[in-house]
């Protein structure tokens, strides 16, 4: 009887001239010029090299974020790609093929389920992605390019998710694209509401918003435009930006750190890719359960004329909508986001810091992280507020009160300098006040030469706060909460925008000194602006209604 | 173009005459391609241009913005949520006369909620909080609530015009943004 | 771990997973209803197979059953073209799905297996199933094909299943005739009652009766988001307390406007009359408490006549029936009066008959002590609550016939109304203007009819 040979029947094969028409190479002999062989002789590995550093395979160097984040996109084209069978995007019929997905295509709860929770995890991975970044510094010379690159791909991911959700056309979708929209509408010159917009001819029928939406108000064309830009449009640049991201990686030999001569290179393959492999499945095992054990919200179809109370954006955008609470539309929804992403992309640019690159560097670049740190847990401090403490009415609720039992209404409020009716020349204090206080703010921490003991600094400052607020609290003006208020977050920045800029940044040239500045100092006036109005019921500081100009 | 044109010192076939090295213009290669270039960029440009008018629908399906909310004498004094659902203004009656503010949040376009309790509006969205007369008294909203046309038809009926809006406190309280009816 | 034991252990995980994904997909919670439906169904045909005399309807009958026994397991649904339903709700209730239960009669007791009752009526013939699905008359999620969200007992879906007799509000929608109609007697009746007690004189229906309150010709389509607030948690039916919460399948228009009715609706939408959240006092609800007059039964016809007022629904108008016009009884000066007060909804606030005021929020009456700044906060609500519209006959002596006239045109805006403490909570139920709504004869026959009932002192004034 003869026995079943496999090894001659895997050798037939492989010899096989189908076989060797389809792949390169030989019988695999794991030698080096094997190993090299199927990186070089494979398009889809051909993106890495063929050795690298050993740095770079360890996960707690690169928390394996990258590779998850363009598996979680891997995943969503294909689920993507799987509803658009099934999915009509008219108003019609759009929320109706949803309920389709949901309760007759087989497998249709389940696609949408996983399309839905790998959108929101490629947005952790993604940041998470960029947090390791930052931390080890891999954004510096010469890769400041690529870090430019990724904070594009972040911002089209979170674009990506915002043109999602519009889809299936139920409460939440319209009345998230509804404020999304009138954000746009907002935008200086461009917008039809936005400063100086009405003075150049902006119309509701011919801004930057009527382009997004088709017409103007979130109808049929605008269902049908975030489809293709959803669909098509913006995958597209995605996949063209992923392929330059990735191509940069590779010719920037993937790990920041400085070569040094101890150091032997490892083959990718098995090495690199057995990893890439198991962060890829154990990503798709996540994400299958998950869908499994957790179905994708749908709420009520689309109904313009009632907005749901409250109305809340899904929660990666909930920060931003908080932020819309403290500022205008056109500030909150187009200027500080814009300064958000080229302040990221500046980064490396005016971070001269040649120290940290390659590796966890917390005492080496003290300045860098902890505001860029800052930057993110206020971030999520914002979405925390927005989503879990903002009640019926978009009201302030502590965890343990109830929505059931109605807010008061939130007291009026009030505007430091503006106009405040005839002859009145408080706009007129307010806006050198305003200007000599930034321009003081800006310039102090270069200005003074020598290093300030922190310690000493921070406690006069505090000191100077709390006599202030024993003032008010002796006048009647405050009560102990809103001094604790003004303690906090006048302390906190003070701190962040003063003593430690006056610390470390005092030695950088002017052009980089004062973007760095710039930034420090928006971020520290989001604070500022959110005490002012939830201690002090402040609406605004400076108002100039007469060209929408309010901070 | 064949090879041998564009270069003039090759030999095209074993027959061909040499030619003179000179060019047939005192032109130079380097002005031609400029000029090549820059009709590529105008044709970039253009059609960059078209794009973006492209975007731009001539015509869109909306319904109309004027309407008809019905005989004045039906409405009583107060906020009227009768024309909320269908075309999203209130009506206001007033005891001198007839106002109509489009119900649309000045801050990011949610539809307020109108507390006749507390006699406010209540946006959902951010927080905002208007008066009867469609001022901000609490919240994000820059500027007071829309208010629209309205006319008194000869045959009683209040018509009601949302493209045409007014919101800035001693123009909204004339005509056309409010009629007298007593 | 070493790698190749992770890359193993993996790809087990992910094909588990698919498994496990493919599993819950396939095994839907319709199956084994329509499974079981199948072995059912065959089994009886088996038993009639079996005492059947003639064999070739023997044979026949158990060709029936195999086939039955045998029938694909499928997603059916009802494609109601003109009125733009998709009900599946035949995937599990197959015993209503005319293709596979050609009689849609079987002896099945238990849902979902039994067949729809009374197929034989007029009412069933005149509404085919092909034609009008199941969702037109019993409302629920059509699409749906599991049981919460079929029935529409989750959040999110607005329209949840009809229960008992609110589902003859579903013939208000096309029937204009309905109070003549047979089977559509508990929402005529509904009709009687709501215009018997007044209720159109604050809340019109289409336009026609009083503007005190919301128009209801749209109440069945309310969103919920404007179901007043969040205060369904006071709300208590049959004793019990509903729970707020909006998924519970409690949460329905029909439970709000029952709620008005076996609840005194100060109760229902309380607010804070002392202002101890606000600036300003809030009023509690203005309706009167009908508690009293109303029985549960008689609340429930209310809510199912209710139940029709829709106006998003988009119906074919050769869908509609028209109704006969009325006649109106011709009747002498002073009973036509009585009638005209009963036909606008007068009672409503004044009270049937106009014996007695009803209670108005904050209002004055005579049963209350004169206000006192030093009153507990629960003296001052009761005292607040005992407030009334006024009784017609105490005042009447004191108006002309032109006067009184002039008075039912012109209403008495909140402002004007009396009020027990002037720092209390407005606004208040007032009296609409009826100019323009009344008829001058009807208006001359009223003020007749309420001359007559006026009060007279010893004087005979």
């Amino acid at each position: 009887m003869p026995t079943l040979d496999l090894e001659k029947i895997k050798k037939e094969i492989i010899d096989s001239q189908l076989w060797r028409s389809v792949f390169r190479g030989g019988v695999w002999k794991d030698t080096p010029r094997d190993r090299a062989g199927h990186i070089i002789g494979n398009v889809w590995l051909h993106l890495h090299p063929v050795k690298l550093r050993p740095r770079a395979l360890k996960w707690t160097y690169t928390w394996g974020m990258g590779g998850i984040s363009f598996a979680l996109y891997l995943l969503l084209t294909l689920t993507g790609v799987a509803l658009m069978f099934y999915y009509r995007p008219t108003i019609g019929l759009a929320y109706r093929d949803i309920k389709d997905l949901e309760f007759a295509v087989t497998l249709g709860m389940f696609l949408r389920n996983a399309h839905r929770w790998a959108a929101q995890a490629m947005i952790i991975a993604v940041i998470a992605h960029m947090v390791r970044v930052f931390l080890t510094g891999a954004y510096k010379k010469p890769r400041e390019f690529n870090w430019g690159i990724g904070v594009l791909l972040l911002t089209l991911t979170l674009f990506l998710s915002f043109t999602g959700y519009l889809l299936p056309w139920d409460q939440l979708a319209i009345w998230a694209v509804t404020v999304g929209t009138n954000m746009a509408g907002a935008t200086p010159v461009l917008g039809n509401e936005g400063p100086l917009g009405a003075l150049v001819g902006m119309r509701i029928n011919n801004d930057v918003r009527f382009t997004l939406l088709g017409g103007t108000m979130v109808g049929e064309n605008t269902l049908l435009r975030f489809y293709v830009m959803h669909c098509v449009a913006v995958p597209l640049l995605v996949g063209i930006l992923l392929i330059l991201h990735f191509w940069r990686i590779r010719k920037d030999s993937f790990s920041a750190a400085p070569y040094t001569a101890t150091e032997e290179k490892v083959d990718v393959w098995p090495h690199l890719v057995k990893r890439e492999y198991i962060a890829a499945a154990g990503t798709t095992l996540f994400i299958m359960i998950w869908s499994i054990l957790q179905n994708a919200p749908l709420e009520a179809i689309a109904n313009p004329n009632v907005t749901t109370n409250p109305s809340k954006a899904p929660w990666y955008f909930v920060g931003l909508q908080e932020l819309l609470v403290y500022f205008d539309p056109w500030i909150a929804g187009v200027v500080m986001p814009g300064l958000i992403i080229v302040g990221l992309v500046a980064i490396p640019y005016i971070d001269t810091n040649p120290k940290g690159v390659g590796y966890y560097a917390w005492k080496e670049r003290p300045f860098a992280n902890t505001l860029f740190m800052l930057g993110v847990v206020m971030w999520f401090v914002l979405i925390y507020i927005g989503n879990s403490l903002r009640g019926p009415n978009y009201a302030w609720y502590w965890p343990w009160e109830s929505w059931y039992m109605l807010k008061a209404a939130p007291a009026p409020t009030w505007s430091v300098f503006g106009p405040k009716g005839a002859g009145s020349y408080s706009m007129l204090i307010g806006i050198p006040l305003m200007g000599a206080v930034s321009a003081a703010w800006m310039l102090l921490p270069k200005l003074i030469q020598k290093e300030l003991d922190g310690k000493k600094t921070m406690g006069a400052f505090l000191g100077l706060v709390a006599v202030f607020a024993a003032a008010g609290l002796a006048m009647g003006k405050m009560g102990a909460a809103e001094g604790g208020f003004l303690l906090f977050f006048l302390g906190a920045s003070f701190y962040f925008g003063f003593v430690l800029p006056q610390r470390h940044i005092r030695a950088l040239d002017w052009p980089r000194y004062l973007v760095t500045m710039i930034l420090v100092i928006s971020t520290m006036s989001v604070l500022l602006k959110m005490c002012a109005r939830l201690a002090f019921n402040i609406k605004y500081v400076l108002t100039i209604p007469s060209i929408s100009m309010n901070f | 173009m064949s090879e041998s044109n564009s270069n003039p010192s090759s030999v095209s076939g074993p027959a061909a005459a040499p030619k003179p090295l000179v060019k047939p213009a005192d032109l130079s290669r380097g002005d031609f391609l400029w000029a090549g270039w820059g009709m590529l960029a105008a044709f970039f440009a253009a059609s960059a241009a078209a794009g973006a008018r492209f975007m731009f629908p001539n015509v869109i399906y909306e319904p109309s913005q004027k309407f008809n909310a019905g005989p004045a004498v039906g409405y009583d004094l107060g906020v009227s949520t009768k024309w909320l659902n269908e075309q999203r203004v209130w009506i206001v009656r007033t005891p001198s006369g007839f106002y109509a503010m489009w119900a649309r949040c000045t801050h990011l376009g949610c539809t307020p909620n109108w507390w006749g309790d507390q006699n406010r509006f209540q946006c959902p969205c951010h927080g905002s909080n208007y008066t009867l007369d469609g001022d901000v008294i609490a919240g994000p909203a820059p500027m007071p609530l829309w208010r629209t046309k309205v006319d008194l038809a000869p045959t009683g009926d209040l018509i009601v015009d949302k493209a045409v809006l007014e919101n800035k406190p001693g123009k909204r309280e004339n005509a056309p943004y409010f009629v007298s009816y007593v | 771990m070493s790698y190749r034991k992770a890359f193993i252990v993996s790809n087990a995980l992910m094909l588990a997973a698919f498994v496990w994904a493919f599993a819950k997909d396939f095994y839907a919670p319709w199956r084994p209803y329509q499974a079981k439906y199948y072995q059912m169904a065959a089994d009886v045909m088996e038993k009639q197979a079996a005492v059947e005399k003639d064999p070739t309807k023997a044979s026949n009958l158990m060709a029936e059953a195999r086939k039955m026994r045998h029938s694909p397991m499928e997603i059916k649904q009802i494609i109601a073209v003109d009125l733009g339903r998709f009900d599946r709700c035949v995937t599990c209730h197959v015993g209503m799905d005319e293709y596979t239960n050609t009689t849609l009669k079987n002896d099945f007791t238990e849902n979902p297996y039994k067949a729809h009752p009374k197929v034989d009526t007029a009412l069933i013939k005149a509404h085919p199933f092909s034609k009008f699905g199941c969702t037109s008359c019993h409302s629920g999620q059509g699409l749906a094909t599991q049981v919460e969200p079929a029935h529409g007992w989750v959040k999110h879906w607005e329209k949840p299943m009809l229960k008992g007799v609110t589902i003859q509000g579903s013939c208000v929608k096309c029937h204009d005739n309905f109070e003549t109609l047979k089977g559509a007697e508990v929402a005529a009746a509904g009709k009687k009652l709501f215009n018997r007690h007044g209720c159109q004189g604050c809340h019109a229906i289409n336009g026609r009766g009083g503007v005190t309150s919301v128009d209801l010709g749209d109440i069945a389509d309310k969103p919920f988001e404007r179901i007043s607030g969040y205060n369904f948690m006071r709300v208590r039916i049959d004793g019990k307390e509903l729970a707020n919460e909006h998924h519970d399948s409690h949460w329905n228009i029909q439970n709000w406007i029952l709620a008005h009715l076996v609840n005194d609706p100060v109760e229902v939408t309380p607010n804070d009359p002392f202002a101890h959240l606000n600036s300003e006092p809030i009023s509690p609800s203005g309706m009167p408490d009908f508690t009293k007059e109303i029985s549960r039964a008689e609340a429930d016809a209310i809510v199912a006549y209710l139940s029709g007022m829709t106006k998003e629904e988009v119906i074919p108008y050769r869908y509609h029936v028209a109704a006969a016009p009325v006649k109106e009884p011709a009747l002498s000066a002073v009973a036509h009066g009585k009638f005209v007060y009963a036909k606008y909804g007068c009672q409503g606030c004044h009270g049937l008959d106009a014996k007695q005021g009803r209670r108005r929020f904050n209002g004055s009456s005579n049963a209350q002590k004169p206000y006192d700044e030093k009153m507990s906060e629960t003296e001052r609500y009761e005292q607040m609550n005992i407030g009334a519209e006024p009784t017609l006959p105490d005042l009447m002596g004191t108006y002309t016939h032109e006067e009184l006239v002039k008075k039912i045109e012109a209403g008495v805006p909140a402002s004007d109304a009396t009020r027990w403490s002037l720092k209390g909570p407005m606004p208040m139920v007032y009296m609409p203007a009826w100019r323009g709504k009344i008829s001058k004869q009807e208006l001359d026959d009223l003020a007749t009819w309420l001359l007559s009932i006026a009060k007279k002192d010893d004087s005979g004034f």
